[in-house]
């Protein structure tokens, strides 16, 4: 034990040393999330669209009007003389609307009036928004005209957990796990790799600490730096995301502490089977933020990656905090939602660590 | 001028690189393997798809009413019956536990009130805790309930009601394929990433085994070195850019209705920034490990801030003009426009011209503090 701790102290005095690395892994994981979770969303509002209104009757405005009414919307002028389509072609607008000359003649001769929506489909779900408000956009100008009388089924919306529709609800919780699953294994891969590429594993070989007693040292050194950016990342999301805890937080604390130590555990591993810092950076970027980018629901549903792809998410420790990260913060689920992860978590953890002490006593016997 | 050309001293400089690029499988295999996978893996993962919506339904008025209106949900594709509750309480703890993406609870004076043709309401309820999913379901719901009112007050009256009616036609991407947007996005920015992370390597490897000396006795001009320099890693990453659009193009069918010169060119100016980055990155660093570090700070912003993979208009108005300042951005812009759009350089010159001035500053200032560097 005394032993794990010396080992510890020495590691902790030799990541403060190296500048460059405390900032990396104090001040980048705040900047990366806080870049990241005001960047990436999919809620667009104010798009740009552009109207020819061949009919220019008090109808055919009152149809603009409700177009401005919506706050998906924003619309443009459109250069005399040019072609609506020509707007989406320069991507000076998102859609165009056509709205035909005898759009006020049908309706009041009672008949079905059509509107021509022309929508740039190039980003697939921003379209399919603004398809879904098309739509509704007619029905509501349809309301007002009072056409269509009282409806006969009327559909309260309610939006649970999120009223807002605001997406810092969704990606804060989220990206806070992101960045941890980055840093924390980034640091502890740097300072187990160094050891094989220096060759300084010998001096621990000749020295009286045995292989495990070293690598808790390391990991334990490394959890104290995980849990310090715990601690600021959480402190910064806090007030930028506007996150308070809706349920019970313990959950959350204990897979916390369970997911820095697997991530620490996966660094360590990473670090102690390939002996070269530049390719142990590489292969912890890769695997860490590419799977738990893309694998781990952090912005696009599970459900639609192809099932040949989606079994990997299951060993991807980001995916279960992510989902303990939302469920405190703002589901509200509790213990009963959210058991299974600090089991799955520590299960990982243990696989990691396993896999690292044996790729260390590797390391030792080639060295 | 020809015997200038061809006795110039760069050409054995050049030569000497590229052999040595080609005997560094790890760098081959940089340029090929990740470009090849980050398509595949990004345009099959990233997809905000909203299908399937897991429909939690409580009907209290089992009637040939309530029925209707859950059939015309089920109907849709846009969502599947996950089950039915007995009661609201029942359905919101499903709710939350994350059992549901939806809930709808229909009251049991439903039928009554439609018979009485007074407004029957019932409650749908959303899990927004995604909001993007969230107010998608939303927009379906209201559609689906909007076609249903419509079908019933056909039934109901047989004159025919004077309605506008949005006609919708999608432009560009008509089967709202998310990974020809992914795509389009990805190519500027896995360009201009391989080309710094490939030129940093071999600047710094140079540093690092202390040969830069030799270079510098050699006759050659310092210009002339880090032309012979880039030059190699510029005509092998040229290649990436044919291959990430056969990539796409076999992969996931997205199509190419422009020039493909185009296309290319503006592709070598993002690989001519990318080198430019990576030199810049190369002469502030001593080692491979210091150089990929620094990539930490540099590339985030590049990524995020390029709407290669979300859109522009969903981030905050403050930072919507930041992305004019990343040449990713504006590959994207050309690269949509040509493939997707089809248009050419007459409504794309904007953005050309925004990459090429890009490009010309990286690779000036590189040049530039490379220079100083070994002197």
């Amino acid at each position: 034990m005394k032993r794990i701790i010396a080992q510890t102290r020495k590691e902790l005095t030799q990541f403060s040393r190296d500048r460059l690395t405390v900032v990396l892994a104090l001040i980048l994981p705040l900047i990366l999330m806080w870049l990241i979770g005001s960047s990436i969303s999919l809620t667009v509002s104010d798009l740009p669209v552009v109207i020819q209104d061949w009919d220019q009757t008090p109808a055919s405005r009152r149809y603009i009007d409700t177009i401005r009414a919506s706050l998906t919307f924003r619309i443009v002028s459109l250069p005399v003389g040019a072609a609506p389509e020509s707007a989406l072609d320069k991507a000076e607008a998102r859609a165009a609307i056509i709205i035909p000359a005898d759009f006020e003649d049908n309706l009041k001769r009672g008949r079905e009036s059509e509107v021509q929506w022309l929508i740039d489909g190039t980003d697939a779900n921003t379209a399919n928004i603004m398809r879904n408000n098309a739509a509704m956009i007619s029905q509501a100008f349809n309301r007002q005209n009072g056409s269509s009388g009282a409806p006969a089924i009327d559909a309260q919306l309610r939006f649970w957990f999120n009223p807002g529709h605001d997406s810092s609800q969704y990606i804060g919780p989220a990206v806070f796990g992101l960045v941890l699953a980055l840093f924390p294994p980034l640091l502890a891969a740097l300072a187990m790799s160094r050891e094989g590429e220096q060759k300084t594993i010998l001096q621990v070989y000749v020295a009286s600490i045995h292989a495990h007693e070293y690598l808790l040292g390391k990991i334990l050194a490394y959890m104290i730096v995980a849990v310090a950016e715990w601690v600021l990342t959480l402190a910064l999301a806090i007030p930028i995301f506007g996150l308070w805890f809706k349920g019970d937080p313990t959950p959350f604390l204990i897979s916390s502490f369970l997911y820095l130590f697997c991530n620490v555990c996966f660094g360590a591993m990473a670090g102690a089977s390939i002996p070269n810092q530049a390719a142990a950076i590489q292969a912890v970027q890769n695997v860490c933020f590419l799977l738990s980018f893309l694998l781990s629901g952090f912005v696009f549903p599970l459900s639609n990656i192809p099932s040949w792809l989606r079994w990997i998410s299951d060993l991807v420790p980001a995916r279960y905090f992510i989902e303990v990260s939302r469920d405190v913060f703002v589901r509200g689920g509790g213990w009963p939602a959210t058991w299974h992860v600090p089991i799955l978590l520590a299960v990982l953890s243990a696989v990691f660590l396993f896999k690292g002490w044996m790729s260390l006593r590797k390391m030792q016997i080639e060295a | 001028m020809l015997e200038r050309i061809l006795n110039w001293r760069f050409w054995p400089l050049f030569f000497k690189e590229l052999n040595e690029l080609r005997r560094n499988r790890r760098l081959v295999g940089m340029m090929l393997v990740p470009p090849t996978l980050n398509l595949v893996l990004l345009g099959l993962a990233m997809n905000p798809e909203v299908t399937d919506l897991r429909l939690g339904i409580v009907d209290e008025s089992r009637t040939a009413e309530s029925r209707e209106l859950v059939s015309a949900f089920t109907e849709s594709k846009s969502f599947v019956t996950a089950g039915y509750y007995p009661s609201v309480a029942e359905l919101s703890r499903a709710l939350s536990m994350g059992e549901l993406e939806a809930g709808i609870v229909i009251p049991s004076d439903f039928a009554t009130k439609r018979t009485r043709r007074e407004v029957a309401e019932v409650q749908f309820l959303v899990d927004s805790v995604n909001s993007n999913t969230g107010s998608i379901a939303g927009g379906y719901a209201a559609r689906i309930i909007g076609a249903l009112n419509e079908k019933i007050s056909l039934n109901r009256s047989s004159i025919q009601p004077a309605r506008a009616e949005s006609r919708v036609s999608l432009f560009y991407n008509a089967g709202l394929q998310n990974s020809w947007f992914i795509v389009t996005g990805m190519i500027g920015m896995l360009l201009v990433m391989l080309g710094s992370l490939v030129s940093s390597a071999a600047m710094v490897k140079e540093k690092e085994v202390g040969t830069v000396e030799q270079l510098l006795m050699t006759p050659a001009g310092s210009g002339e070195i880090i032309l012979a320099k880039m030059a190699p890693i510029f005509l092998l990453l040229s290649l990436d850019i044919g291959l990430s659009a056969a990539v796409g193009s076999f992969v996931f069918g997205v199509p190419i209705r422009g020039s493909f010169g185009l296309l290319f060119i503006a592709g070598m100016l993002c690989v001519l920034s990318g080198i430019g980055i990576g030199t810049i990155i190369a002469t502030f660093t001593r080692s491979q490990q210091q150089a990929q570090l620094m990539s930490f700070f540099v590339n985030p912003p590049l990524s995020m801030l390029s709407g290669a993979t979300t859109p522009i208009e969903a981030m905050p108005d403050w930072m919507q003009p930041l992305t004019n300042l990343n040449p990713v951005k504006h590959f994207a812009v050309l690269a949509r426009g040509v493939m997707l759009k089809g248009v050419g350089l007459d409504v794309l010159y904007p953005n050309f011209l925004a990459l090429l001035v890009f490009t010309a500053v990286l690779v000036g200032v590189s040049a530039w503090r490379f220079r100083k560097q070994l002197n």
